[in-house]
């Protein structure tokens, strides 16, 4: 079994290697204004972030922003959907030019690609259903309950970082989902008794289910957010490094930020 | 959105599933027979080989192998989602069908073979007229639940960004935070999907049942 | 003087140490019914199986008609072609009606259009009595008459010679009258055959030469008179007093 495991990986790393070597190192820039066209990844599940509207067209704050972004490139825009875990890959792998899905910086996912600079800086919240009658003062605290979070998010990696390893919460108290929604479930169910997730889309959660509130938020694992962009290509950054700046002296990312954050 | 939109634009995500499904069924079914029929008739080192890639494609998780091939392989090339994902589950579904139809070929006694041969078929002939034939009404059943299982699998394209059934689940369960409807919905289609397909197949089985008396 | 159809020379077979059979001769000339009786496991299937190919011999020749078919590179699908074999489970391809079994091997093999191919399958089925039964799976026939389309099957190719191994030790006892009919009707015909059998009634009455193999060597051959009333061998005398015993009760049941 290990001899064929050993093989199907010997496979795949000849494979990308062939591949990789027959790729020019060009700026997707070049490819962008040739094709007049940006290929632009999110995973439209993130209100209000990036989601679907009445009508089925995506929506959001990201999705706004990329939208600007790419009239002041003079290109058109090409959205395509896909999970948020796919996302980086999909940027790695050349098949999108760059994604927008609410990306914190992250070290492990800067040796595959690069960050643009921050367009906006987000807090983290933890919520707990109607039922729950224990007390959040401090972030800490939640180490005495059961926990839910995304799987392979910033909060994710706090809640390991900041309580699992140092051992106040233990492994088994945490349960990881593959989306928040499905959090958002158990905790309505009583399967867990706090959720950490990122606080604006939190916020349109508790909108929707009286039954949650939000019992603590503040800058933990969030901060600043940037756009994913390929692995050392400095000429499509500067270009668009630049034009987020430009968005931000004009006061557009802040008119977005009321427009999608304030409801 | 009403009850209705909510509902269409998740079972509009059923083209895909379908689309999906009728590419990697298929092609799995052609190469798993091709690999099969090696597998038995093709001697020990064709055995060994087809053995070899039965173990490692029934040994990957199929997103693994969707990943592999959409993000590794065709890193570059512009190869579809919808591709990259039917072909994966193709090549894991051939490698099911291949054992699939390798053991409905060794449940045709080997007399069969030899009684053909001894009519004057050339061993070709004689695996496709007599042993083929009786092989494809053995190997409905387990066929029938591989079709369910590639049509199930087929969700996992959404990783790629297919707007099939479950990634609009997703995407509407988040606009109008009513997920459980959203996934629910997604559920009962899946299910009509396969129960019919089951159901068909098994019509087809007893339209293709050799008579015999009791 | 009548012709050998089929010469068998220095023909052995083993599978591993296991000699199954060694240096044996035998010929069957043109018409000849030739009965070869013998305890089980002594090589007589085995050598019908050499005889068209299914098995290859390890060592000797084979002729039919005067050519060597054990030979290099022989066309084994030609030569089975004009060699008829009935086997002891009858093994009909159950997917096919009685006629499509006939059928099979004209179409394919003799590549006859399907109106001449049916014709011809049809002629054959009612050599057997089985033209009524045109349409029947094997799992809709009796023993009996599954055997029969096997006979059927192996005529419409037209063979030289005829195999026939055990074709009635499977058959419940009432059903190996009918398929003994048909064989003595065969030989009546003119057909060569070479039959594997206990059914000593039928040895004794059809049998142009009864062949008495043990433990692969072919112990004595003669007509019926000879072997019944005069064997040469005490080997001989013991074997058939036993097998009429044992089987002659089934002969009187199933006339």
């Amino acid at each position: 079994m290990k001899k064929y495991f050993l093989l199907v990986v010997a496979l795949v790393l000849v494979a990308s290697m062939l591949v990789g070597c027959s790729s020019e190192p060009k700026s997707v820039l070049d490819k962008i204004n040739e094709a007049k066209k940006v290929v632009v990844g999110t995973s439209a599940d993130y209100p209000p972030y990036e989601f679907l509207d009445e009508a089925g067209n995506k929506t959001g704050f990201d999705i706004d922003l990329m939208t600007e972004i790419a009239k002041r490139m003079g290109v058109e825009l090409e959205w395509v959907d896909m999970p948020f875990d796919s996302l980086v890959a999909a940027v790695d792998s050349g098949k999108l030019d760059m994604s927008i899905s609410c990306f914190n910086y992250d070290e492990e996912r800067d040796k595959t690609v690069d960050f643009s600079t921050a367009y906006y800086t987000t807090e983290d919240a933890f919520v707990v259903n109607s039922t729950f009658t224990g007390s959040v003062v401090k972030p800490e605290d939640v180490a005495n309950y059961k926990v839910g979070v995304q799987s392979g998010t910033v909060q994710d990696s706090w809640l390991t970082d900041n309580l699992v390893t140092p051992g106040l919460l233990p492994e088994a108290n945490l349960s990881r989902y593959e989306r928040v929604d499905q959090a958002a479930l158990d905790l309505a169910n009583g399967r867990i008794e706090v959720l950490m997730a990122d606080y604006v889309p939190v916020q349109a959660l508790v909108a929707q289910n009286p039954d949650l509130t939000v019992v603590y938020h503040g800058e933990l694992s969030t901060g600043p957010i940037n756009i994913v962009l390929p692995d050392g290509d400095t000429a499509l950054k500067t270009e668009v490094d630049r034009i987020i700046k430009e968005l931000q002296d004009e006061g557009f990312i802040d008119q977005l930020a009321v427009k999608y954050f304030s409801e | 959105m009403d009850f209705g939109q909510f509902i269409s634009y998740i079972a509009s995500g059923t083209v895909y599933t379908v689309g999906v499904t009728l590419v990697a069924l298929p092609s799995g079914l052609l190469i798993g027979t091709i690999l099969a029929l090696l597998y038995v008739y093709g001697g020990k080192a064709a055995a060994r080989v087809m053995n070899l890639y039965s173990t490692v494609f029934r040994g990957i998780p199929p997103l693994v192998l969707l990943f592999i091939l959409y993000f590794a392989v065709t890193k570059g090339i512009n190869l579809s989602a919808f591709w990259a994902g039917s072909l994966s589950l193709g090549i894991v579904s051939s490698a099911y069908q291949m054992e699939i139809v390798r053991g409905a070929l060794l449940s045709v006694s080997g007399d069969q073979l030899m009684a053909a041969r001894a009519i004057g078929l050339s061993r070709l002939q004689a695996i496709r007229y007599v042993v083929l034939p009786q092989a494809v009404r053995l190997a409905i059943p387990p066929w029938s639940n591989e079709a369910a299982i590639v049509i199930k699998d087929s969700s996992l394209v959404y990783a790629l960004g297919v707007p099939e059934i479950l990634r609009r689940a997703q995407l509407i369960g988040a606009s109008s935070q009513r997920y459980l409807l959203a996934y629910l919905s997604a559920a009962v289609i899946y299910f009509l999907l396969v129960f019919g397909t089951t159901r068909l197949l098994a019509m087809l089985e007893k339209k293709l049942t050799i008579p015999s008396n009791p | 003087m009548p012709e050998p159809i089929l010469t068998i020379k220095n023909l052995t077979k083993k599978y591993g140490e296991n000699v199954i059979f060694q240096n044996l001769d035998l010929t069957v000339n043109e018409g000849d019914t030739i009965v070869i009786i013998g305890p089980s496991g002594t090589g007589k299937s085995t050598l019908l199986r050499c005889i068209n190919l299914l098995t290859r011999p390890d060592d000797g020749q084979i002729w039919l008609d005067n050519k060597e078919i054990t030979a290099r590179g022989t066309d084994e699908d030609k030569v089975r072609q004009h060699i008829g074999m009935v086997f002891q489970n009858f093994l009909l391809f159950n997917h096919l009606t009685a006629l499509g079994n006939v059928k099979l091997g004209l179409d394919k093999v003799k590549k006859m259009s399907d109106k001449e191919a049916t014709e011809k399958a049809m002629h054959e089925l009612a050599r057997v009595g089985l033209a009524d039964r045109a349409d029947h799976y094997p799992g809709q026939l009796s023993g009996g008459q599954q055997q029969r389309v096997g006979i059927a099957r192996a005529l419409a190719m037209d063979p030289r010679i005829m195999l026939f191994d055990e074709p009635t030790s499977a058959l419940d006892p009432e059903l190996i009258g009918e398929v003994l009919e048909v064989m003595r009707q065969l030989a009546l015909e003119g057909m060569t055959m070479l039959v594997v059998t206990h059914e000593m009634g039928f040895a004794r009455e059809v049998a142009d030469r009864i062949v008495f193999m043990e433990k692969g060597y072919i112990v004595e051959q003669g007509s019926p008179n000879e072997m019944f009333n005069h064997p040469k061998f005490p080997r001989t005398r013991e074997f058939l007093w036993k097998i009429t015993e044992l089987y002659g009760k089934k002969e009187k049941e199933a006339d």
